[in-house]
């Protein structure tokens, strides 16, 4: 999942993210999943071999709470409802339970490619340990 | 020209290092040196050759785990991933070097290690530190990777009647402790008792400085102590739970499972145990080259006693191991094949087991004596010979296994000891374990034995 993005460039300095937080925090609440008690990582799209095994990776529990929201978000949207106040998810319950491990999987899958794609030298001397 | 004195002195050194002591290798000897880095016991012995073994020997086999399943998982988890660097990595970086990684566990270690050039070994010793002290025990590798192998190691396990049987005896024997089986007999270790975090608490007792040992061959001991020094230096001092086992009691009994493929037989009684563990008998060792029934050359059955004894069923796989482990040992009689074949030559086994409480012909102690001595000095050329026995002796008594001292000592076996070991054997309860088919396979009392 790499798409060009200005978010690392804007964490790096910290009067942009004073400028930014309120700017973000206004956009999430207004983006209307939290009204339907989702987080932000269940609407990531499943259809990749990275998420597919990111959500095999998933602790149980996370896995049971996920597949609960998106029933109650779905039933929501059969109703064309929100969710009362009170059900709403807050900012601090949205927190990244997937994102994380998705990352470690692409990491792990650009490891592979490259060491796959290593040019090896051969050895002259005993302290080198072949070319990366 | 050198002058006389010193080219006799030359002559004199020759001569003395000819006699240095019986086939060792022109680079050293089959001793081990035995010394202490950053609190971990550490042995080696320098052989010639451009490769190197180190192994870190846990004391933590079956013998000691906590929960069924635990050594073994323990043992496959091992080069997995690291807090520095992923499995994947550690793996092409060790091939890369043209080393190959070893891990395996027995009913009392745990063995990891590495065979690799000798120039490599800084890599190598930083590697088993890594695996020691900085594995990150995760549950979806647990899933992907380390179950599965579990499972299939279950399968192997139920498909072979011969280890069964192998096992049987043991639990036979021992009951707890050296009795645990070695592979899983069935899916509740693996469904109920390993997970990430009970191999992370068992990682945390195997791997303390005190359960382990450092074993080398091939290797320089004062390189292989600096480089201990350096990379083991963090490794936690004490276990979280001290691994400890009771002292092994000799029980006994009888074992039938029904096997629909494969017939096997086993006979077990008590034997010694290792050279450096209390009661060590050099006769168990003479004792199973005498009954012996492989041969080593092809296409004859040999002339050891049990092959003389099932000479009607040449197809029958017969073969007596003396067990050794560091308190008590095991010497096992199996017979694997048909079940009529077992049927029709279980009898003539055990009267051959007690004509040797009889009487022994000098002709056959003789080679006996001698295929014992082969057996143990052609064991210690192998580049991993008594690594692992090594290892389990500077955990648990503090002293390596010298090859050489145990070549001696089967020199001084005599009839007498091997005829009485056999008589207690005979008195005591034997440990019989028949899996196949119970129809055909004789039961204990039925050869003659005493359960």
């Amino acid at each position: 999942m790499s798409y060009p993005t200005l978010a690392p460039f804007i964490q790096q300095r910290p009067w942009l993210m004073r400028w930014m937080r309120p700017l973000a925090r206004w956009y999430f609440d207004n983006s209307g999943y939290r009204k339907l008690g989702l987080r932000a990582d269940d609407l990531i799209p499943e259809e990749s071999e990275s998420v597919q095994l990111a959500l095999k990776r998933l602790p149980p529990k996370e896995a049971y709470d996920r597949v609960f929201r998106m029933r109650r978000a779905f039933q929501c949207s059969l109703a064309h409802q929100l969710l009362p106040q009170t059900e709403w998810t807050k900012a601090d319950e949205d927190i990244s339970y997937l994102e994380p491990i998705i990352k470690e999987i692409e990491a792990e899958r650009t490891e592979r490619e490259d060491l796959e794609s290593m040019i090896i030298k051969k050895r002259t001397s005993a302290s080198t340990k072949g070319g990366h | 020209m050198l002058s006389r004195s010193a080219f006799r002195q030359a002559t004199r050194q020759s001569w003395l290092q000819q006699r240095r002591g019986m086939a060792a290798p022109a680079s050293g000897s089959f001793q081990y040196q035995v010394g202490e880095a950053a609190g971990i016991k550490i042995a080696s012995r320098d052989t010639s050759g451009p490769i190197g073994t180190i192994a870190l020997v846990a004391q933590a086999g079956t013998r000691y785990e906590t929960m069924p399943g635990l050594a073994e998982g323990l043992n496959k988890y091992a080069f997995k991933n690291t807090d520095r660097r992923t499995s994947l990595r550690i793996q092409r970086e060790s091939e890369l070097l043209g080393g190959s990684l070893i891990s395996t566990h027995t009913r009392e270690n745990l063995v990891t290690g590495a065979k690799f050039f000798r120039d490599d070994l800084p890599y190598f010793v930083e590697l088993l530190a890594e695996v020691a002290s900085q594995t990150s025990y995760r549950p979806h590798v647990m899933q992907e990777e380390v179950i599965p192998l579990v499972m299939m190691d279950h399968k192997k396990f139920l498909a072979n009647t011969l280890d069964m049987a192998l096992s049987s005896v043991h639990s036979l024997a021992f009951h707890r402790g050296l009795g645990n089986t070695i592979k899983p007999a069935s899916s509740t270790p693996y469904t109920k008792y390993l997970t990430a975090e009970s191999l992370e608490e068992y990682a945390q007792s195997a791997y303390a400085k005190s359960s382990f040992a450092i074993v080398g061959n091939g290797v320089d001991h004062a390189e292989l102590s600096k480089w201990t020094n350096e990379f083991f230096g963090d490794a936690r001092k004490s276990p979280l739970q001290q691994l400890t086992s009771a002292q092994s009691k000799y029980y006994g009994g009888e074992e039938r499972i029904s096997h629909g493929s494969g017939n096997s037989m086993v006979i077990a009684f008590s034997g010694s145990s290792s050279p450096t563990g209390a009661s060590y008998k050099p006769e168990a060792a003479v004792l199973a080259a005498l009954l012996g029934g492989q041969s080593a050359i092809k296409w004859t059955p040999g002339f050891s006693l049990l092959s003389k004894a099932t000479q009607e069923a040449p197809n029958m796989h017969v073969a007596t191991k003396s067990n050794v482990y560091t308190d008590a040992g095991l010497v096992t009689i199996a017979m694997d094949g048909s079940a009529t074949d077992i049927r029709s030559t279980a009898g003539k086994v055990v009267e051959a087991l007690k004509s040797v409480a009889q009487n022994i012909s000098k002709e056959d102690f003789q080679k006996a004596k001698a295929l014992a001595k082969f057996k143990e000095l052609e064991y210690g050329q192998e580049p991993r010979a008594a690594l692992e026995l090594t290892g389990a002796g500077l955990v648990r008594d503090n002293k390596p296994y010298q090859i050489d001292d145990v070549a001696k000592s089967i020199d001084g076996v005599t009839e007498e000891k091997v005829k009485k070991l056999v008589k207690e054997a005979l008195e005591n309860k034997a440990s019989v374990s028949a899996v196949g088919d119970l129809y055909l396979l004789p039961f204990a009392e039925e050869v003659g034995l005493k359960v």
